[in-house]
């Protein structure tokens, strides 16, 4: 069979599953479990009603129980056993951890990715701010718009070639290919810089490739934010005086703040997880490790469970204060 | 009228300048992508990309044809020839025969060989032989040259990656498989995430604000976690590695972005729509695909989008729950880090497959963007 | 005939065979001086329709080669042949085999990785019937059964994998008529060349062309480096303690060792593009310098695979050639050859698994691949007049007569010191991280595994 017959059929079975089961889900509620006809219409229809909610939630449940919240609960297990040769595993306490924060590449990952919770949400927000705001009223400013946001969708393999080609060095004498050792050369650097092993200063060229990728989305929230601004309360401060920079400061930025926290929070998030970009251009050497790539090399290269466990706890721990503060802001929408 | 810049034409233009700086450095690595994919393994080598539309000047090593094509005049052997392919115009301008000075002499001159005759090259890569002994060895001896090659621009590299050897196959295989894994797996989590989106939205039941919550806290779960739990529970219910297996885990890996995204819009949907239908007795069942799915659109397109880049360019949940040791299912971006892998240090070939990795995405990027945005910004601004 | 894919395609004469039609065999049976008895007699086995999948990690010219060995199992037996390559084969096959979805047969390029996965049971041992023959038909038997014997999850040792397909690490490649330009010529002794080095440094020339670059294994090349400098500066059984962790790396032996590597590898004078340049560039594209104009580098050390990542059209023994990496004349350790090899093991038993294991022991399994490229064999069945270039039958030799064979240490350290912290650490050593400090880091490492 060809492939791309099977490919449909397979498609076909996969998606009409899924539709099927919410349709006949609820037929079967409405008609044979509690009809909407005969005696007991009304407490029929209630009852359908307390049902209902858990008709349409339980496949979500289903899917995140076991692919987001089991694995939570296997790791938290994982990370306080060890296993034994021949099979199963023993409980060893916080050991994992100890071993753990005994070790420099742990602290290394640990500030590193403070550094990128740090540069990457803020400057993202910022080029996404700054991008939005000076396209905001130009003729050619969604052509500029859909520029800027292309890096949202490329691969991050292809990322990391792309930006592999940017800081790439050659010895000294021959002709740099790599833009950014070009231009140092232009300017007048002396020699070609290997930057992606410069200790501390690389960790950055390996946040430019993730801030080139989220700044697109940032820009287009945030300018569909600045549009959503009531025209008036412009209008009122360039009455009054205002030069642009006091009214993108003290008019713009106020009223789009909640637009600006929610970004913050989703790149914030992106960056926690963030795995493929070291492994593919440094793969956590040059002092550029971080936490998803340490739990990656303990699970997979150490083939050391516990202590990857414990990394990935450190990960979960680290996004408490935004599930805190999401869950408390649902919590104040609800009311 | 124009807000920011009020009345000042400098600063209108010092405006334009900075957005047209921005795109541009936005663009820049892409670009050079791009520009490298039709360039030569020895061009990528010896000059920067943004000089691709100029000759350049590159230091080869060639070698004279060999001396089984020596002829005889009077009693000199001669072999004459072309150090360049036919059809090709450089130019010389120093040349050597020993890599102590591969740039010796001028094009015209000649010089002695160390194993006894004279060379002479010309300019445009003409060379004469000439030995008063026969000319033996296996192969002509090398010509070092300094040459100004003209700018060139070829499809060989999209040859190699897409048509050449047994690749072929697998490149069409891939592209199907992507396709499998992808469509469905963006498919699914869209229904599943929009009914449950609907119930955290709009119906009332016990513990909803905490299931709010739940979900926002698994958004940022690393799936590495899950890769070999889950795998293990494929192969104990028979799945083993297939494409339910890859489905299943994307949409448990695509769901609390989805549930997020679509619950934010659909709270934003105006109340009086839903209690008018609801007085007309209308179900949830019949709200939620009368009304809620047809005013979601937009949500619901913009997530489809981000799932559709997501699944496409995934390759870790591929590997783990798809591609098993036969390699029938293998997908795109495996096939592009194989080639990575075996050609870590051509550019040519790296640049041409991450280009054609990213194609597809770029084109769906480009064709749907409209509803990507307008999804985007109803599931945060509110 | 289209242009072929393979950056090897040139190097070797027979690979014109390359661009051929899938399926049809390499070398028609029964033609050449193959042992076409040994394939005869695994006609025995009828597997007609049984699939046997085998997981490697070679990908590109490589897979190629197998899959061409593989079809003439496939043609013996009937069976359906799978091989899959994968660039990260180490990640991949611990979670299958964790998941209970591994393939018949895995490739390890590590035994270190089998002696692991021995021990929790994913691998069915090959019992003393193969370690007899092992013993009976490898040259240096004993020390192959050695090297794939471990511990079971039941406490007891056992034969875990057969050796097939051997590389030998210690070799240096140049470029002869770059030396005869120069007038250098081949060193015999270490001492020779350290002056050959210093010679090419007061020539403006740079020697030496290093890459640790291998995107998730960035840092091997140097672990073959100090494995090699081990042996050339202590005798076999420092190497042995060594290897089982009786000596620690923090001892002054392991420390110097890494610092005769560090006496190359960090020296600007000495590298290609500087000290700085050798962790960041990748060992594929490394050997390139040996072939620019002018030359970047006139020698490479690496094993035997590398001549597939020549630039195109790179004749092995005209264009590039090697010479054995030589010992201290004054230490008096005859000379030493480190090699490394894959190991094929069962990690799904099946009737199919247990037939390829027979065909990995025939003759036959090993000259076809031996007629192609890139292969060496302890085999001593074989006619090693089939090696398909001088090249291999010279390496060939230098693996049969070496005094002193051991065997790649970073391969039989456990996975999270060979395939872990060994690389990171000679990454952070040639990036200017004191040796003791390297040393000091793989050692806790390695105590931190039980």
């Amino acid at each position: 069979m060809h492939p791309a017959i099977q490919g449909l059929l397979t498609i076909a079975f996969g998606v009409g599953g899924c539709v099927g089961y919410f349709y006949f889900s609820n037929l079967v509620l409405d008609r044979v479990i509690f009809p909407a006809r005969g005696a007991h219409i009304a407490r029929n229809i209630r009852r359908a009603n307390m049902i209902r909610p858990w008709l349409f939630l339980l496949p979500a449940l289903l899917a995140l129980g076991l692919y987001l919240a089991y694995p939570v609960v296997e790791t938290l297990r994982l990370s306080v056993t060890e296993r034994v040769p021949g099979g199963g595993s023993e409980f060893v306490g916080l050991a994992n951890y100890q071993q753990m924060l005994a070790e420099a590449k742990f602290w290394e990952a640990l500030q590193n990715n403070f550094l990128w919770l740090l540069v990457v949400p803020a400057a993202s927000t910022a080029f996404g701010l700054l991008a939005a705001q000076l396209t905001d009223r130009l003729v050619w400013g969604n052509i500029a718009k859909s520029l800027i946001f292309m890096p949202m969708a490329i691969s991050f393999v292809g990322a990391a070639v792309i930006w592999k080609l940017v800081y790439d060095a050659r010895p000294e004498g021959t002709d740099q290919i790599g833009v950014l050792n070009a231009l140092y050369i232009y300017f007048g650097g002396d020699g070609p810089m290997r930057w992606l092993t410069i200790p501390f200063w690389n960790s950055f060229f390996l946040m430019m490739v993730l801030i080139w990728i989220q700044t697109g989305f940032a820009m287009v929230i945030l300018s569909a934010a600045l549009r959503g601004i009531p025209e008036e309360t412009v209008e009122a401060a360039i009455v009054d005086g205002a030069g642009p920079f006091q009214i993108f400061f003290k008019i713009k930025v106020p009223q789009i703040m909640d637009t600006i926290v929610v970004v913050w929070t989703t790149i914030t998030i992106v960056v926690l997880k963030v795995f493929d970009i070291v492994f593919a251009m440094t793969n956590g050497q040059w002092e550029t490790q971080v936490l998803a790539n340490y739990m990656y090399d303990k699970l997979f290269r150490a083939n050391d469970w516990g202590v990857g466990s414990a990394s990935a706890m450190v990960i979960m721990l680290l996004v408490l204060p935004i599930l805190v503060w999401n869950v408390y802001n649902a919590r104040r929408e609800m009311r | 009228m124009n807000m920011i810049a009020g009345e000042k034409p400098a600063l209108i233009w010092a405006l334009r300048l900075s957005v047209v700086l921005l795109v541009g450095l936005w663009l820049f690595p892409t670009l050079g992508l791009l520009v490298s994919s039709f360039r030569t393994s020895d061009q990528i080598a010896t000059s920067g990309w943004w000089r691709a539309m100029f000759p350049s000047e590159q230091n080869l090593t060639l070698r004279t044809d060999p001396p089984s094509t020596q002829m005889q005049e009077g009693d000199l052997y001669v072999i004459e020839g072309r150090l360049f392919a036919e059809g090709t115009s450089s130019e010389i301008s120093a040349w050597g025969t020993s890599a102590r000075e591969p740039a010796a002499y001028e094009p015209g001159t000649s010089a002695e060989l160390r194993r006894g005759g004279t060379l002479t090259v010309a300019a445009d890569g003409t060379y004469r032989l000439e030995s008063a002994e026969e000319i033996s060895g296996k192969r002509g001896p090398r010509v070092f040259v300094t040459a100004t090659v003209p700018p060139e621009f070829t499809l060989e590299n999209y040859e190699t990656v897409l048509i050449s050897g047994n690749s072929t196959d697998n490149m069409a295989k891939a592209f199907f498989n992507t396709l499998t894994v992808t469509i469905p797996a963006t498919i699914i989590p869209i229904l599943v995430a929009a009914f449950a989106a609907y119930a955290l939205a709009w119906m009332e039941f016990p513990g909803r604000a905490l299931l709010v919550a739940a979900i926002v806290g698994l958004l940022v779960v690393p799936l590495q976690l899950a890769l070999i739990p889950l795998l293990k529970f494929h192969n104990e219910i028979g799945i083993g590695k297939g494409y339910i297996g890859v489905w299943m885990a994307h949409t448990g890996f695509g769901l609390p972005l989805a549930i997020y995204l679509l619950r934010n819009y659909m709270v934003g949907i105006p109340r009086d729509i839903i209690e008018n239908a609801r007085v007309d007795g209308a179900t949830d069942f019949m709200i939620f695909v009368r009304i809620i799915l047809p005013l979601s659109f937009p949500a619901l397109a913009s997530f489809a989008i981000f799932q559709f880049l997501w699944t496409w360019n995934d390759l870790l949940v591929a590997m783990v729950f798809l591609i098993d040791a036969t390699g029938e299912t293998t997908v795109m971006t495996k096939q592009i880090v194989e080639l990575l892998g075996t050609r870590g240090g051509n550019w040519e070939i790296l640049a041409t497959s991450a280009f054609v990795s990213i194609a597809v995405p770029l084109a769906v990027f480009f064709a749907m963007q409209k509803y990507l945005v307008r999804g985007l910004l109803a599931g945060s601004v509110k | 005939m289209k242009r072929s894919l393979l950056a090897a395609a040139g190097v070797f004469a027979l690979s014109a065979g390359l661009a051929q039609a899938e399926g049809a065999l390499t070398f028609p049976v029964g033609e050449g001086e193959f042992n076409w008895e040994s394939f005869e007699a695994l006609k025995a086995t009828d597997l007609s329709g049984e699939q046997v999948t085998v997981f490697g990690p070679w990908l590109g010219p490589d897979q190629e080669v197998v899959e061409k060995v593989l079809a003439y199992f496939a043609e013996a037996t009937g069976a359906d042949v799978r091989y899959t390559g994968s660039d990260s084969f180490e990640q991949q096959i611990v979670v299958d085999a964790e998941a209970g979805s591994a393939p018949n047969v895995a490739v390890f390029p590590q035994p270190g990785l089998v002696s692991d996965m021995a021990a929790r049971g994913f691998i069915a041992p090959l019992g003393s019937e193969t370690a007899d023959w092992v013993r009976e038909n490898y040259a240096a038997g004993d020390s192959w059964v050695d090297l794939s014997t471990f511990t079971g999850p039941d406490g007891n040792d056992d034969v875990f994998g057969l050796f097939y397909k051997v590389d030998v690490k210690s070799l240096v490649w140049y470029v002869p008529e770059t030396f005869e330009d120069f007038g250098y010529d081949i060193p015999r002794s270490m001492e020779e060349l350290k002056t050959l080095t210093d010679q090419m440094v007061a020539d403006g020339n740079t020697p030496w062309c290093i890459g640790l670059g291998s995107g998730g294994a960035t840092g091997w090349p140097a672990t073959d480096w100090v494995e090699d400098m081990m042996l050339r500066t202590q005798d076999p059984g420092v190497y042995d303690q060594w290897v089982s962790n009786e000596i620690p790396f923090t001892d002054p032996r392991v420390v110097n060792a890494i610092e005769e590597f560090g006496y190359f590898a960090r020296n600007d004078d000495y590298v290609s593009g500087g000290a700085g340049a050798v962790a960041s560039t990748d060992f594929r594209d490394s050997p390139k310098g040996l072939f620019a104009s002018p030359p970047q580098c006139l020698m490479h050390r690496q094993a035997s695979f590398i001549p597939a990542f020549f630039p195109e059209g790179t004749e092995v023994g005209l264009d590039a050639d090697f010479f054995y990496f030589p010992a201290y004349a004054e230490k008096d350790l005859g000379s030493p050859v480190l090699g490394a090899g894959t190991l094929w093991s069962i990690t799904n038993d099946s009737k199919g698994a247990r037939a390829l294991m027979e065909f990995l022991k025939s003759p036959i399994g090993h000259e076809v691949w031996m007629a192609q490229q890139g292969f060496l064999t302890p085999h001593k069945g074989v006619n090693t007049d089939l090696y398909a270039t001088d090249t291999l039958k010279k390496m060939g030799e230098i693996l049969l007569s070496a005094d002193t064979f051991r065997f790649d240490a970073s391969d039989l350290m456990p996975g999270g010191v060979g395939a872990g912290s060994f690389w990171t650490g000679m990454v952070g050593y040639a990036g200017g991280t004191p040796a003791e400090e390297v040393a000091a880091e793989i050692q806790s490492s390695w105590d931190a595994l039980k």
